[in-house]
């Protein structure tokens, strides 16, 4: 089955449950199946995929909407705060970066794991979430920082000093 | 308004541009623009390096995430039920058989089309470095000297591994004089490049070849534009510059200059079969050399001393240490 475990590991780390992956996994297929004979030939059978997904998935989200309060977040406009910059400990163990991933906010974290570990282009994770080109930049900056910050915190909750140990090394202000 | 403040300005310019580099979706101008910077600048080079860090261990962590098997059989369940249910009509049938054809057959090259994409990415992102290692390290740079380095120079700086590509690569490019031959990367990256300079029709043409690390050009003829000797040759151009490859058993080999298509093409074309020969004759000794322990101490050093050299003031400095 291709892309199936690209597709599920996406999906259980959005959703967090594993019963509704499995069950969203079960839906793409099913809906692609379905609509295969939209789907050209010679073009990325994964990227069409992951847009299948991704829109039942959003249907997934409005049915929570309508049960429980969400909170939006509005894109910041991903400026770089020098001073603020996160400082991320050098060994990053799977479980820290997983939990530091959980707590980043879904609109940056799906973006994050298109990019990051898909290793989609800007131009097919816009058309797979249906945003423009500018937002998928300002949120895979904002969640990737997010993402830092929260490693960085997991570093800190250790009593560890993520800071490396280099002299002379001051940031810049 | 002080130094200070304006390296502070130019370092945020730089760092909001850092996803983008690390995305790998620049034009190579400006991702030139940032791996010079990232020379001189410390604090953002460590700011890169802490972003490659997350990242890397973002894809490492999701990739054990385990897939339990009762999800590939509810997909197969789901599709088997959804099929059942479709069997109503003799021409829903044959609609619905012809689809699930359709799909089985999606579902078996489903996994070429990934290979083949992610060969694309692969691809295009060596192939934009490969461009970058060229236009730093040979236009930019003018990391070679005005009067051809002697043969026994550059094979010292290759050293042992690498050395014996260089009769290749003079006797496969008659009209080219061989400048210069090293080891050399592109700063925020890893990967190593073995770098030959050549000059001739009245340009420089870059050699250049790095290590497969286990990707592989896509099978088929999506990027392939030639054959040589029946290696495909995969050809692509950015920032005026033609590039034309294609993969041995560990490498990934490039000619790189901005001849036109055509004549980079043929260089490469002319290039391939001996290059690829030699590099299968001696593969057992090209052994990556950040690996290598085997390693002479000499290569290890002109590794160390030219590795990100894009200045010529850093290569002079490298070469008064050679030669003394």
């Amino acid at each position: 089955m291709p892309h199936l475990a690209d597709l599920y590991r996406t999906a259980s780390l959005l959703l967090r449950d594993r019963h509704e992956a499995e069950d969203l996994i079960q839906d793409t297929y099913l809906e692609a199946w379905k609509s295969f004979h939209r789907f050209e030939m010679g073009t990325n059978c994964r990227a069409w995929l992951f847009k299948i997904m991704f829109h039942r998935l959003h249907h997934v989200r409005r049915r929570l909407v309508k049960t429980s309060r969400v909170v939006t977040i509005d894109d910041p406009d991903g400026q770089v705060e020098l001073a603020a910059e996160p400082v991320v400990p050098q060994e990053i163990r799977d479980e820290d970066v997983l939990n530091a991933l959980a707590k980043v906010a879904v609109e940056f974290r799906e973006i994050v794991l298109l990019a990051d570990v898909e290793e989609f282009s800007y131009k097919e994770i816009a058309e797979t979430l249906r945003i423009p080109l500018g937002t998928v930049m300002s949120r895979l900056s904002r969640g990737r920082k997010l993402l830092r910050q929260e490693l960085a915190e997991v570093a800190r909750s250790y009593g560890i000093d993520p800071r490396p140990k280099r002299a002379g090394a001051a940031e810049i202000a | 308004m002080n130094t200070l403040s304006f390296d502070s300005k130019r370092c945020e310019r730089i760092r909001q541009q850092l996803d983008s580099y690390l995305s790998n979706e620049l034009l190579v101008e400006t991702a030139t623009e940032i791996v010079r910077h990232l020379e001189s600048c410390e604090a953002c080079s460590r700011d890169l390096e802490s972003r490659m860090r997350v990242r890397d261990a973002l894809q490492r962590a999701v990739a054990k995430q385990p897939v339990p098997d009762s999800v590939r059989a509810g997909v197969l369940r789901n599709l088997r039920e959804s099929q059942s249910r479709s069997l109503g009509t003799t021409g829903r049938r044959w609609a619905v058989g012809l689809a699930a054809i359709a799909f089985l057959l999606f579902s078996l090259f489903g996994g070429e089309w990934l290979s083949l994409r992610r060969g694309q990415q692969v691809i295009a992102s060596i192939l934009k470095l490969g461009i970058s290692d060229h236009l730093i390290c040979a236009i930019k740079g003018h990391n070679y000297p005005e009067l051809a380095n002697s043969p026994d120079q550059i094979r010292k700086k290759l050293g042992a591994s690498y050395a014996p590509l260089l009769r290749v690569v003079q006797e496969r490019l008659p009209g080219f004089e061989v400048l210069e031959g090293h080891v050399c990367s592109v700063p925020g990256s890893d990967r190593k490049y073995v770098h030959f300079i050549t000059r001739g029709q009245g340009t420089i043409l870059s050699v250049i070849l790095t290590e497969r690390n286990g990707a592989s050009l896509p099978k088929g003829k999506f990027l392939a534009s030639a054959e040589s000797a029946g290696l495909s040759i995969y050809e692509d151009h950015l920032s005026g510059m033609e590039i034309a490859g294609f993969e041995s058993a560990q490498y990934f080999a490039f000619v790189v200059s901005d001849l036109s298509q055509h004549q980079v093409l043929q260089v490469a074309r002319e290039l391939a079969p001996a290059l690829n020969e030699k590099l299968h004759v001696t593969g057992h000794i090209l052994t990556p050399i950040a690996n290598d322990g085997v390693a002479d101490s000499m290569n290890l050093r002109i590794l160390t001393e030219t590795t990100q050299c894009d200045e010529k003031s850093r290569c002079r400095v490298q070469e008064q240490r050679q030669n003394a």
